[in-house]
């Protein structure tokens, strides 16, 4: 930061500006103390607002007296010889300030003191730029002039494409591509490159990697077991939209509020799975309200890093230190996340509520098409009513009225126990093994006769027999029907019961029926046929059941049963209404038996063969189709449930709620124009609204970020006072209101940039320069980068050219280590893909939050744990032992080998090929001789130990040709390991 | 080594303002050492490195540390309100119908010159009493595993923070050039379950990735792609290293790019540690006696015992940091046979590495630390029989050990009501025992802070207080 002051002093040395020179000491020395956060606040002193700062103080001085810096208790202060009265304080550990600092003070308040709105709070202005002339460049070259310094030639053409090719697509340009570019003479040759890149398909997958990481998508819940879940149809989403270049301010809007669009489409809906990617916990034990808070506060957070560029997380436990965020504006963005459906406590096997089928399009056809089919077999079901009609008819009147034949649903019959037992409280049937086992995933229904002598009692289960115990029981408890689902007593399962008493001292038929949802609305009880209305007691059944309990009778969960209990049924199916009273009006068919149970049997087994047929064909359409939904993905998405009152959470703390307050934009911000919804899409209507100052110009920066590694602002997450003054602010002003002026064109935006002679420079770093600028923030040069993670494995899956090219789809598990999620979680671990899925781009790659793909975090992958916009590099030896040792790259080696073999014509021929696939460009004289040398003794030194060549070419599953010299194939593969090793082979020059 | 002239000529400089009998502590105190910043340590540090003993779960403070012989008279008695108070219970007992108290079923003795009470199931901690400080009273706010693992070792309970570790990686960097500033192993536990671990645990949070831990492993490659492909000698890569290195130079006489030297200097490193590592892990030159000390469990890859011994190896090589986590103290239920089986596997060796370290003249300058990330209820939880019972999490008081540089010998430190369920004396919490930890490292835990989101992060958040009391 030094420098840059110290850079721009020349351009100021006669104006001191607020926002430039004042507010950055102010907000890193004072505000803490003295600025926004009220509860922190000393001396009752703020000076983040001019009134305050001016009016007299606790002490009856004056902080500032504008024009008078000897008598502003600020300035006093700061000069203040006594170590004990200086500021900032020594005893928090402040050394004084620098003199320059104090200079600027004295001079700021010698000219009046003028305070200015913190300038990414104000909106952004298009400055002019002379006809002709790249804004960029413009820009760029005017801040370079005013440091005396000037922009590099151009990169070279080889260079430069290869540069493009991994900005826009995340790969290298091919040795055709190359050359085709380097014949091309024509003036616009490299324009022609920008768009042929910008067209291609890859395009969306580099574009999406990165919005993957803002927007914390994995493939695992992230906190504790890390169970999985499916999102891959919301990547899919994203690749699409930036395919299509769906306008930013779409996107932005379909994800934080899609579902609440007029009638939202399929697509709209999926995309707000974006706020479900948040990380969730499905840890036993947990106290739910603490984490669903905790899901909300993330999709606060995460809402203002990503589009904002607020830290607003800082508020959430008191008012912001630094920025005009008091507390309360924290918990008005949180109301707008509030009213979600959700559950604290999630499912640790799969998505959890609220959630859709999010059918790909070809299965949507598909849907479709089934739907179809069991539409037209209703409809010729229902053409047939009229001879159902008087085919039953006429059966039933063949029915005797007494002594007919018995039907009761059989389908899916587990137990039949028809004999009459009688309980005393004390005994019991016990069935063991228990001829059924239900999981939490088990349909099942219970049906039988009872007549119970007393309000308390088990009528039967597969539990165990104690208080408080696991397992699946019907129990009388206070006289009410009870059903209990239990893995663990204390919080895994379900339980509910009838909201009537039933009746003591009589024969009534019972029956309870679950659908398998793990949910309590699946569950349905019946009296006599009658289904009674339920009231849930406890409903989180979320986790897999393996007991084995017998099935006792009378007995369960330590309760006996008193009275007797006759014909005792369970199906491992929910039995629908029709069935239940076909088992509680259990006589034989007659024509008084009950109209369901006679329709039932007459269709099951009297029917003509032209109605059981019609009825075979719709029965059979609904299977399909339900087997077809059931094996659809889902999403986790976003939707409106009931209005759930926010409130300021007190320290931050979920069990400490203090003043409600309603959804609302952040106060320092201009406000939403009257009339606006108060929700989710009134907020996202909000965030891409021309007016609002910051979202345009923090997408802007971020993709600025992406080319050149170095937002235009530094702190991509952080526009606030303690983030970075940008280094050209015009320029991100101007490209932030060319961007909303193109209707939000991210490829226009990427086009430009890339277009203008800034991007296209040579990146050499000259020892000048380097001393002048090292982080090159003046852009006198083009950056010169490490490859992010993603790229570097791409790149050896492209140039080995096993990289198999499919786009979208579930995620993949390619090589990994043997053992990495067993010594961290014990369990089956991972299990590695075969052919295909080892070789798609890593954006594709199975993301575990908990234990991330090893690969991708040595080379500073965020871990997806949370929302994550600035890229970093680190420069490390595990890099080095990945890069040489992993397989994905030794395998890679040996195809590239074998493609560089493949080449007809001498060594340095095939060295040629190898450098052009990996770098680009063809090998300097030095090079290849350094290559041939290192070639020459390997060759020598395989074609010695030709065992030490089969075991170096045994790499991965892709197979080793069964011809040719394996001396020579091995030489060449240390030489292709070495290439992609290089740092060039890295980085993007 | 050009760093640490550098450094010596910073604190030179520096004398002015320190003093010069602080200084020639710090002199004292200096090592070469790679990485790090400059001006930290803060002043003269007492410990070198950490080597922390993580048992993960919760191992219960009252079988093991926090002897309650009253505990008796309230055999199978409700657990009084008026000790409960209302706090809060994680939701696996919150709806339990009866909170009964279960004493301990395993003994305590006296130990050490002050007759500490231990429990008999650690009979080797026991006999280490005297170098130790046991600390009763330490507290945490958080009561599931996941939230509490992390606030532990990164002072938050939500993810995203730098861990402990890479705390210390980053502000002290370490005294080898050929092994990471910071090492993790894990040990299972024979039942191979417990809770799971997490890379955030050892993650660099916002610090640049390479503060993180690296893991050292017990199956396949000690650290991950250490091994070079089979058919692949060392002289091949060396062989391969050198060409590389020379087109890497020629590359780095053009583009002028600082980047490229570092890479270089990177892959040397890698290759140092393709030697350092595998002699590291190499314990067959250790004489007969290691493993008397360490017991034969020490032979087997990926034992407690063995990481133990790992550790010590460790702290001999100039590693900053070392974090041990060992699986499986979650007694939810079945505490009676799980725990003497945990006991069994960490005890003897976690005494032995004190013992070691102290044979070695090591422990006065390495810091020790031994505990979970909670406690466990008096209460019991889930069903009490005659051979078994189970206890819940419990926040508001654990038992924890420290030895080493800094650290007094032989204190007990804190006390708990005599349901071992409130502090009633010397309350110390998560974020105390961090400060404490780094002051013995040499650090202000309010000055090793970096910035992000615009705000000065510490690995103590905006609390702790160095525990004076413990101190040597």
């Amino acid at each position: 930061m030094k420098w840059l002051i110290l850079l721009a002093l020349p351009l100021v040395a006669d104006e001191v500006q607020f926002n430039r020179d004042i507010r950055p000491i102010l907000s890193d020395q004072c505000f803490h103390c003295h600025g926004p956060d009220a509860g922190n606040r000393k001396a009752n002193l703020r000076l983040d607002v001019r009134e305050a700062a001016l009016e007299p103080a606790l002490s009856k001085r004056r902080a500032i007296v504008p024009g008078k810096p000897e008598e502003s208790e600020v300035f006093r202060r700061i000069t203040h010889t006594t170590k004990g009265l200086r500021m900032p304080p020594a005893y928090a550990g402040h050394p004084p300030l620098p003199a320059e600092a104090i200079e600027k003070i004295r001079q700021w308040i010698l000219a009046g003191a003028p305070y200015a709105t913190h300038w990414s709070f104000l909106p952004p202005r298009k400055a002019a730029v002379p006809a002709g002339e790249n804004a960029i460049d413009y820009f760029v070259r005017a801040t370079l002039r005013a440091n005396a310094l000037e922009q590099a030639p151009p990169a070279g053409r080889a260079t430069l494409l290869r540069r493009l090719s991994f900005d826009l697509t995340g790969l290298p340009p091919t040795p055709e591509e190359i050359a085709a570019f380097l014949r091309d003479n024509s003036p616009h040759a490299y324009e022609k490159q920008v768009d042929r890149l910008l067209a291609s398909p890859r395009y969306a997958e580099r574009m999406a990697w990165r919005w993957l990481e803002a927007a914390r998508y994995a493939d695992t819940n992230g906190y504790q077991s890390d169970g999985v879940r499916d999102m891959y149809r919301w990547r899919d989403w994203v690749i699409e939209s930036f395919a299509r270049n769906q306008p930013f301010d779409r996107f932005i809007v379909e994800q934080l509020a899609g579902d609440l669009l007029p009638n939202a489409t399929r697509e709209q809906r999926m995309a707000t799975a974006f706020h479900r990617n948040h990380r969730t916990s499905a840890e036993g034990g947990i106290v739910p309200e603490e984490f669903r808070t905790e899901y909300v506060a993330d999709r606060a957070e995460t809402t203002a890093t990503v589009f904002l560029g607020l830290t607003m997380g800082c508020a959430r436990c008191h008012d912001h230190k630094y920025d005009p965020i008091p507390q309360k504006d924290f918990y008005r963005l949180f109301a707008y996340f509030n009213n979600l459906p959700e559950k604290g406590l999630v499912y640790n096997w799969g998505n959890d509520e609220p959630l859709m089928k999010a059918p790909t399009r070809e299965q949507a056809a598909q849907w479709q098409v089934l739907e179809g089919v069991v539409a037209r077999a209703e409809a010729q079901r229902r053409k047939l009513e009229p001879q159902v009609q008087r085919e039953l008819a006429q059966w039933k009147q063949s029915l005797p009225r007494t002594g007919g034949a018995q039907w009761q649903p059989k389908e899916n019959l587990a137990y039949d126990g028809k004999q009459r037992m009688a309980f005393d409280g004390k005994r019991f049937e016990e069935v063991k093994p228990s001829p059924v086992l239900l999981d939490y995933l088990t349909p099942f229904t219970f049906s039988a006769w009872v007549n119970p002598q007393s309000p308390e009692g088990a009528i039967l289960g597969i539990a165990e027999d104690y208080d408080e115990g696991n397992g699946h029981a019907l129990l009388l408890k206070d006289g009410r029907l009870r059903l209990h689902v239990v893995f663990r007593w204390t919080d895994i399962g379900m339980r509910l019961e009838t909201e009537q008493a039933i009746p003591l001292h009589r024969w009534q038929h019972v029956a309870v029926t679950y659908d398998g949802s793990r949910y309590a609305k699946g569950v349905k009880m019946y009296l006599d046929g009658v289904e009674q209305p339920l009231k849930i007691l406890f409903d989180e059944l979320n986790w897999p059941m393996k007991f084995k309990y017998p099935l006792r009778i009378g007995a369960a969960y330590g309760l006996r049963f008193e009275g007797e209990i006759e014909d005792v049924k369970i199906y491992q199916r929910a039995l629908d209404q029709s069935e239940v009273l076909s088992l509680w009006d259990r006589a034989p068919l007659s024509p008084q038996s009950h109209p369901d149970k006679l329709r039932l049997a007459f269709l099951e087994q009297h029917a003509s063969q032209r109605i059981r047929s019609a009825l075979a064909e719709e029965r059979k359409a609904r299977e399909n189709l339900a087997a077809f939904e059931s094996k659809l993905p889902t999403l986790m998405v976003m939707r409106e449930g009931d209005k759930r009152q926010a409130h300021v959470l007190l320290r931050g703390a979920y069990d400490a709620p203090g003043e409600p307050v309603e959804p609302g934009t952040p106060s320092a911000l201009p406000a939403p124009p009257p009339g606006t919804r108060q929700d989710r899409l009134g907020l996202a209507e909000w965030l891409v609204d021309k007016r609002n100052p910051l979202t345009a110009r923090v997408t802007v920066n971020r993709l600025w970020q992406m080319l050149f590694g170095i937002g235009l602002v530094k702190t991509v997450e952080d526009f606030g006072s303690q983030g970075e003054l940008p280094v050209h602010q015009e320029l991100l002003d101007w490209l932030a209101v060319d961007f909303q002026e193109s209707g939000w064109n991210t490829k226009a935006l990427l086009k430009q940039i890339v277009m203008s002679e800034t991007y296209q420079q040579s990146s050499q770093v000259k020892p000048a320069m380097l001393e002048k600028d090292p982080e090159n923030r003046l852009l006198a040069r083009a950056p010169r980068l490490r490859l992010s993670p993603e790229m570097i494995r791409d790149q050896a899956l492209y140039a080995s050219g096993l990289l198999v090219e499919k786009q979208g789809g579930p995620s993949v598990k390619p090589y990994q280590p043997p053992g990495l999620w067993q010594e961290l979680f014990g369990g089956g671990g991972y299990t590695q893909d075969h052919g295909v899925g080892l070789y798609r781009r890593s954006l594709y790659t199975f993301w575990k939050r908990t234990i991330a793909p090893p690969t991708m975090v040595t080379f500073d992958s965020p871990s997806r744990e949370s929302c994550t916009v600035r890229e970093t590099r680190t420069n490390t030896p595990l890099q080095a032992l990945t890069l040489m040792n992993e397989v994905s790259f030794l395998e890679a080696s040996r195809k590239l080998a074998e493609r560089v073999m493949a080449q007809r014509g001498d060594f340095s021929a095939r060295a040629t090929e190898l450098w052009l696939r990996v770098l680009s460009r063809p090998p300097k004289a030095k090079e290849l001789a350094a290559l041939e040398k290192a070639y020459q003794r390997n060759y020598a030194r395989y074609r010695k130990n030709p065992a030490d060549a089969y075991a170096l070419l045994d790499q991965g599953e892709a197979t080793l040709p069964r011809k040719g010299d394996k001396a020579e194939l091995a030489a060449w593969t240390l030489l292709s390991s070495m290439a992609l090793n290089l740092d060039e082979a890295v980085t993007k020059q | 080594m050009r760093e640490f002239l550098a450094r010596r000529a910073f604190l030179r400089n520096a004398a002015g303002g320190i003093g010069s009998i602080a200084l020639s502590q710090l002199l004292a105190a200096e090592l070469p050492r790679t990485g790090g910043l400059p001006g930290i340590p803060h002043f003269a540090p007492k410990a070198k490195r950490i080597i922390s003993l993580f048992q993960s779960g919760g191992p219960s403070q009252i079988e093991l540390f926090d002897y309650k012989p009253q505990l008796v008279k309230y055999a199978d008695q409700d657990l009084p309100d008026s000790i409960r108070r209302g706090q809060r219970l994680t939701g696996m007992s919150a709806s339990q119908a009866r909170f009964p108290i279960v004493p301990s079923r395993f003994g305590f003795s006296q130990h050490g010159q002050d007759g500490t009470w231990v429990g008999d199931l650690i009979p080797h901690t026991a006999s280490i009493v005297d170098d130790i400080t046991i600390v009763r009273s330490l507290h945490t706010e958080a009561i599931n595993h996941d939230p509490a693992v992390t606030f532990l070792l990164t002072g938050a309970q939500i993810a995203g923070r730098p861990s402990m570790g890479a705390w210390l990686a980053y502000g002290l960097g370490a005294e080898t050039e050929d092994l990471p500033a910071f090492v993790v192993m894990i040990s299972p536990g024979q039942g191979g379950g417990g809770q799971p671990l997490y890379d955030r645990l050892w993650g660099a949070g916002f610090l640049p990735s390479k503060y993180q831990g690296v893991k050292f492993r017990s199956v396949g490659d000690p650290v991950l792609y250490l091994r070079d492909p089979a058919g692949m000698t060392r002289e091949d890569r060396r062989a391969y290293l050198d060409t590389l290195r020379e087109l890497n130079e020629a590359q780095s006489v053009e583009f002028g790019d600082p980047e490229i030297s570092t890479r270089i200097a990177q892959y040397e490193m890698a290759f140092r540690m393709q030697s350092s590592v595998p002699d590291l892990t190499d314990l067959s030159q250790e004489p007969p006696s290691t493993f008397d000390l360490y017991g034969e469990d020490a032979r087997k890859p990926g034992t407690f015992a063995a990481n133990a011994l790992l550790a010590r190896r460790l702290a001999e090589r100039g590693v900053r940091a070392i974090q041990l986590f060992h699986r499986d103290w979650d007694h939810h239920g079945g505490l009676q046979s799980g725990l003497p089986k945990r006991t069994q596997e960490v005890d003897r060796a976690s005494a032995a590495l004190v013992k070691d370290l102290k044979q070695r003249g090591m422990l006065d300058e390495t810091l020790v630390l031994w505990g979970g990330e909670f406690g466990r209820t008096v209460y019991c939880q889930g069903r009490l029989t005659k051979t078994d019972y189970g206890r819940d999490h419990h926040p508001r008081c654990f038992s924890v050990w420290m030895a080493g540089g800094g650290i007094k010998a032989g204190l007990v430190y804190g006390e708990t009501d005599d349901y071992s369920y409130n502090i009633v004396r010397d309350p110390m919490d998560v974020h105390d025992l961090q400060a404490t930890l780094l002051h013995c490292l040499g650090i202000d835990h309010t000055r090793l802070t970096y910035k992000f989101q615009g705000r000065n992060f510490r690995l103590t958040d905006v609390h702790g207080r160095v525990v004076k009391p413990l101190l040597a």
